[in-house]
């Protein structure tokens, strides 16, 4: 007869007691894919999170092109994820197709939902259920040099207010600081621009993407102008000649050389200008519209959803409910100077320190983001209808033509 | 009886590599020709459609017009390949120790990832920081840096310069093993007959390294008529989607319009495409002479 060893003994008696203890159970692990450039902000929140539980998450960090095709092969196939943490304009598409995990009656019973950005609660809601919530947000703003601007003899603590100052110092900057360009613009990127340039449309008082094949497109006050007003400063050498090719390579970087008066740009360039150039002398300001008193912005950033099929779906809705918390939103996100996705803490302790932030924290109060499927047609593709308007319009010099010509393309777009 | 057995015996000797192509290419080829005949998104769903797509990419301007510049791509880059790569291994095919570093040294790019080296010349090609336009400038052959990817056939230019650079060594090798398989004999016999260095090349290399040369001008062309990473890197289709390439459109259509059925019929014309081209050359190949 065969006899246990020690060592087999103690194994069967470690099993046996463990399976007897009520309530024992094996730690989990999760995981999260976060897109590239959130994947910071996201990492703050994993660290945190391991720091305090049992169960652990795992980040896989998925290039930024990468992250629609990636999600849709995975539900396909159905090897998904336990967490997914991507750009939100993409909510609708996958709210339609059915990929996400139905959040509503959870995210109804927790206060701090309530207390979430209203662009992002919005994004996640699809005929009225909700899928998702705000997790990694970000907010357009215009970034402005001040020691380019006291070169040129304006207020650096003055930006500007309507879009028609803006061209007005842009222009003088580039007449009186050598070697200095007013503005900035990466003109073959149809996300960036939609970031930057489309709020000082829509602060004008525009519509633009349309949500069915008759819904206004590129309508209304603040299109043709803001067009017209970067067709100007591009054929007065106002805007660097790299900028018609840049396909957002230098969306950043180009304002990081130091020679460039103001660019649109995110809220993460605080924290990264203040780690990288620490002795540069930058400003933050609300994208301007028409009219004094019109600013607004793009309320971006990533939402966090349960793709359908996860396997460990309730320590998802976990964590996802934990990072709704005090503790998470300031110890994880503010704390790294990286803005909360609940607007009631918008005004914390760590940000009180660098007023900047608090540009960027009322940004997202009077920001919008767009509510379209298609999105990455009409905008993203590299010759969307978005992207060929403002190239058709700026470089080639047909405003008119090409709004025309970007409202049937995205209509009909839309109608598919 | 035994005739038939020895017709079996074939046939199981290739059963293995006949199933290896049935599974990798021949179902998958099936399996993209039943997407092409459907609507089929990413985002799921997908209904029979017929020809519908194939009908739809006849009247695809984008497509025929990024099947032209695929096309006037693969005409400008292949002869820089074939001639250069030639050239190069005409100085490096003796076994000399300075030579055989030579070799070695412009073989080297062909193992870099073509995303890593686009990624690479893409900065070089930089206004701002590029090192080439720096060069360029410093040698006088430019005023001030240029911009390269503003104009399609700079972009194109910057592409092609950045390609050569990569796979030019790859070209070389496959001609100095050529060159190598030369029975050293008739080299001799025409010396000694007087013929001169380039008398040797035209009259005894070319022809008898011609089957390496077409096999090597076929590879070329199939990997440049499905020329993707390099633009999508550099160029982005840029300036207005005038340096798209044929696959550049089908990724764009398949995976950002997220239209898989379009995309597999666009994939299959493409296929019909480059299949003619290859027949074309091994045709050629056939008929060239042997040693």
């Amino acid at each position: 007869m065969h006899m246990p060893s020690l060592r087999q003994a103690v194994f069967a008696a470690t099993l046996t007691s463990v399976a007897l203890v009520p309530g024992a159970a094996f730690a989990e692990t999760l995981s999260i894919w976060a897109r590239a450039s959130s994947s910071n902000a996201a990492q703050h929140m994993v660290d945190l999170w391991n720091a305090s539980h049992d169960d652990k998450v795992e980040l896989t960090t998925i290039p930024d092109n990468q992250m629609v095709t990636k999600l849709a092969t995975s539900v396909q196939s159905g090897d998904v994820p336990d967490l997914i943490s991507f750009d939100l304009i993409f909510m609708p598409d996958f709210m339609k197709a059915g990929f996400l995990t139905d959040l509503t009656d959870e995210l109804a019973a927790d206060p701090n939902q309530a207390k979430v950005a209203q662009a992002f609660r919005d994004l996640a809601s699809y005929e009225g259920r909700l899928y998702g919530t705000g997790f990694t947000p970000d907010v357009s703003i215009l970034l402005y040099n001040k020691d380019v601007f006291a070169k040129a003899g304006l207020d650096p603590e003055s930006p500007p207010r309507t879009i028609g100052q803006l061209q007005e110092y842009a222009t003088t900057i580039k007449e009186k600081v050598p070697d200095a360009y007013g503005y900035y613009f990466s003109g073959s990127c149809g996300g960036c621009n939609i970031f930057t340039q489309a709020p000082m449309m829509w602060a004008s008082g525009a519509t633009l993407l349309p949500t069915s094949g008759e819904a206004p497109a590129m309508e209304g006050p603040g299109v043709a102008e803001v067009l017209t007003m970067l067709k100007e400063m591009w054929e007065g050498g106002i805007i660097p000649e790299s900028a018609e090719a840049d396909t957002g390579a230098n969306f950043f970087s180009a304002f990081e050389a130091g020679n460039i008066g103001m660019v649109g740009s995110g809220g993460f360039a605080i924290s990264a200008l203040k780690a990288n150039h620490p002795d540069m002398n930058f400003g933050i300001a609300p994208l301007p519209g028409l009219n004094e008193g019109q600013a607004s912005s793009f309320v971006g950033g990533d939402v966090i959803a349960i793709p359908k099929g996860a396997k460990n779906a309730d320590l998802a809705l976990q964590f996802i409910q934990w990072q709704l918390t005090d503790e998470a939103q300031l110890e994880g996100l503010a704390k790294n100077l990286i803005l909360p996705s609940r607007t009631d803490l918008a005004d914390n302790k760590y940000f009180q320190a660098e007023p900047r932030y608090i540009v960027t924290a009322e940004a997202v109060g009077i920001g919008q983001t767009p509510y379209a499927f298609h999105f990455n047609d009409m905008v993203n593709a590299d010759q969307s209808p978005w992207l060929t308007m403002i190239q058709t319009a700026v470089f080639d010099g047909d405003v008119e033509g090409a709004i025309e010509e970007a409202r049937r393309a995205m209509q009909d777009i839309a109608a598919d | 009886m035994i005739r038939a057995l020895r017709k079996s015996e074939g046939f199981l000797y290739v059963l293995p590599a006949l199933v290896f192509v049935a599974a990798f290419v021949l179902y998958p080829f099936g399996q993209l020709f039943y997407l092409s005949l459907t609507d089929t998104s990413l985002l799921g769903g997908g209904e029979f459609v017929g020809f519908e797509n194939y009908i739809k990419a006849f009247e695809d301007r984008s497509f025929w017009r990024a099947l032209e510049f695929t096309v006037r791509y693969t005409i400008f880059i292949t002869p820089v390949l074939m001639g250069g790569g030639y050239a190069l291994a005409l100085l490096t095919a003796p076994n000399r120790p300075l030579r055989q570093i030579t070799r070695g040294i412009i073989f080297l790019p062909v193992v870099i990832g073509i995303g890593s080296s686009s990624l690479l010349w893409f900065w070089l090609f930089d206004q701002q920081v590029g090192l080439f336009n720096r060069i360029l400038v410093d040698i006088g052959i430019l005023q001030q840096p240029a911009v390269w990817f503003t104009k399609a056939d700079m972009g194109l230019l910057a592409v092609i310069i950045s390609i050569t650079w990569k796979v030019i060594g790859f070209g070389m090798l496959l001609f100095v093993a050529g060159i190598q398989s030369i029975n050293g004999e008739i080299g001799e016999a025409a010396l000694i007959d007087g013929g001169n260095y380039w008398q040797r090349v035209w009259y005894i290399l070319l022809p008898l390294s011609l089957r390496v040369i077409l096999l090597t001008t076929l590879i070329s062309v199939i990997g440049s008529m499905l020329a993707f990473e390099q633009f999508y890197i550099m160029t982005g289709g840029n300036p207005r989607g005038q340096t798209f390439t044929s696959v550049y459109w089908i990724y764009q259509n398949s995976f950002i319009s997220f239209k898989l059925g379009y995309g597999a019929a666009l994939s299959i014309i493409l296929t019909a495409i480059v299949l003619v081209f290859s027949t074309l050359q091994v045709l050629l190949s056939n008929r060239s002479p042997s040693q």
